[in-house]
């Protein structure tokens, strides 16, 4: 395979996301600027102008018509996604690390650092509400009794949502009543940098520091399967067609410089999803992979790293004839 | 451009053309013909001479839904508003070919521990009959049984099948001394060069053959941009060079698809 490689940004990638036809797709780094790309043939449609800082987090609305992104900049955005204006800012009081649609693309969801004094917080907005409207359901996480959410994600119907928090922690937050907390379990010993669901949105899968990968079922949070890996994973994705997941990571920057070129171990790793074990690798990036999505028909996937570039790799045939031994 | 460079271009290829033009600097200007655009642009070069830029691109037709092909028109916007329709060089770039290397945990795993010596003798037989099992019908019969000779040989002196670290091999240099290559230059390249080959070969026979000799690093199938057809020759690199060195033994005027195999070092690397 040959693939295209997305140099949109001046910094390192953060989060990339695919809309629900995946014909699009999203990139967000440490640069400002969010950009948005046809998979196809890798042309650039467009740049979000308009954030001051490191954007983490970016989301699209099922008929692709709104982007949602959230900054570093102490707020977060929602855009047209086809014209690149902004439709509403909500400032916050730290910087906004997660921010998601709910399924249905009539809420939003962010979550904000622990920062300058303020403790985290989640906040839901229903976008259909005036512009200046308070949130429909805002609270603020103890960070005596739990540390600060890296991630999120909706659950199913709307009636809950998922966080997974910077010492491994992973709870389910009660929206019908108003942000009460469920149940947490802890199955991580490090920092969850990474949430997604599964197509079916029955299982999610985690990517943490603690070199690990575990898939969960969604709905109750019990841990089903462990990849284990050599490195930190910074983003894991489900297959949507196989029964594959990719994983990414690699060392962290700051000790790139510190050791072997060879031994920086940043090619996408691909896992059985029921055997848990490893059966492909890709090669490509010079840094850590620090975001990876399936396409949602399952032929291609990309990755966005640490040196700055998005690769969308179609896969070859010989992904498809690969039959897992056991 | 000339015909036969027009034949060959491709979107994904861009075919760059530069000659010098007299004048002044005409537009961009953009013209499709059938399923190829062109896109001619003049610009003044590192000397100052006037280039004439010749691209072309195969357009692609695909059938989507609405809304995917209502977003595919839409009109650009942000830092990408001057951006002409089809890819900027500036911000895609099509990379070099990666291929997807399909590795076993259990292999790896098995590496690490010692190896049963007998077992890895036995495997290595093995490996060889199921190869020329395959062949046999095919291969020119002194070939054949010259080869067949020749792993017992290599066997005697336990050469083992899986790329084995140089600190953990038993027996150090005798491993590799029955070998043309000699072991000084380890550290070259281990590719061979295969020629002669058909029209229809793909990069997955070209694994199935070469895969019993050991564990391959990457396999380079040299092919047609516009028919995407084999032009006859591929590099193999190994993991290991005694690997190559058999392999080069042993497939080296084989009968493969119809023509025989001619197959050599990449690079006259070896003296002997």
């Amino acid at each position: 395979m040959r693939p295209l490689m997305l140099q949109g940004h001046e910094r390192a990638i953060t989060q990339i996301r695919y809309n629900r036809e995946g014909d699009l797709l999203f990139t967000v780094a440490k640069d400002a600027t969010p950009n948005v790309w046809y998979t196809i043939n890798g042309e650039r449609l467009g740049t979000y102008d308009g954030h001051r800082g490191t954007v983490w987090s970016v989301d699209v609305n099922w008929d692709s018509t709104k982007v949602l992104t959230g900054a570093a900049d102490l707020s977060c955005k929602l855009w047209d996604c086809e014209t690149g204006k902004v439709i509403n800012t909500w400032d916050t009081k730290s910087s906004v690390r997660s921010s998601n649609f709910s399924y249905c693309g009539n809420m939003i969801n962010f979550t904000t650092d622990r920062q300058m004094k303020h403790e985290p917080k989640i906040c839901i907005y229903d976008i259909r509400e005036p512009s200046d409207s308070e949130p429909a359901l805002s609270f603020v996480i103890d960070t005596k009794e739990m540390s600060k959410p890296m991630c999120s994600l909706w659950g199913a119907l709307n009636e809950y949502l998922i966080t997974g928090h910077d010492d491994g922690t992973m709870a389910h937050w009660d929206l019908k009543v108003g942000g009460e907390l469920l149940h947490s379990v802890r199955e991580h010993t490090a920092l969850i940098k990474d949430m997604q669901l599964s197509s079916d949105q029955m299982m999610l899968i985690t990517a943490s520091k603690d070199k690990t990968a575990k898939l969960f079922d969604a709905p109750s949070l019990n841990l089903m399967k462990t990849y284990k890996t050599d490195r930190p994973v910074n983003s894991a994705a489900i297959s949507p067609i196989r029964d594959h997941v990719v994983l990414g990571g690699g060392q962290e920057a700051m000790d790139v410089t510190t050791s072997n070129l060879k031994e920086g171990k940043f090619d996408a790793r691909f896992f059985h999803l029921v055997f848990e074990e490893e059966f492909g690798r890709v090669k490509g990036h010079f840094g850590p992979i620090n975001s990876l999505a399936f396409h949602p028909n399952g032929n291609s996937y990309s990755s966005g790293g640490e040196d700055g570039f998005v690769r969308v790799h179609q896969f070859d045939e010989s992904y498809f004839d690969f039959q897992f031994e056991c | 451009a000339d015909a036969a460079d027009a034949a060959k271009s491709s979107w994904a290829d861009q075919v760059e053309e530069e000659e010098t033009v007299n004048g002044d600097l005409p537009p961009l200007s953009q013209s499709v013909v059938g399923d190829i655009k062109t896109v001619v642009e003049y610009k003044y070069n590192e000397d100052d001479k006037k280039v004439k830029v010749v691209r072309k691109y195969r357009i692609e037709t695909q059938k989507t839904s609405k809304s995917v092909a209502h977003r595919k028109l839409l009109k650009k916007f942000g830092k990408s508003s001057n951006d002409l329709s089809g890819p900027n060089r500036a911000t895609t770039i099509i990379s070099e070919d990666v291929q997807m290397q399909f590795v076993s945990t259990r292999e790896e795993e098995m590496m690490q521990e010692q190896e049963d010596p007998t077992l890895s003798k036995f495997k290595h037989q093995l490996q060889y009959y199921m190869f020329f099992k395959n062949f046999k019908a095919t291969a020119p019969k002194d070939k054949t049984t010259e080869e067949e000779r020749k792993p017992e040989e290599e066997n005697a002196s336990n050469a083992p099948s899986k790329y084995v670290p140089p600190s953990m091999r038993s027996g150090g240099n005798t491993v590799g001394s029955s070998m043309p290559s000699g072991r000084g230059n380890r550290d070259e390249q281990a590719t061979i060069r295969v020629t002669n080959l058909s029209e229809e070969t793909k990069e997955s026979d070209l694994q199935e053959l070469f895969k019993p000799f050991g564990p391959l690093q990457r396999i380079y199938l040299a092919k047609d941009k516009h028919t995407q057809q084999s032009k006859g020759f591929a590099f193999i690199n190994f993991y290991n060079r005694d690997d190559a060195a058999k392999a080069i033994k042993s497939v080296c005027g084989f009968g493969y698809d119809h023509l025989i195999l001619n197959v050599e070092w990449a690079k006259p690397s070896t003296p002997s």
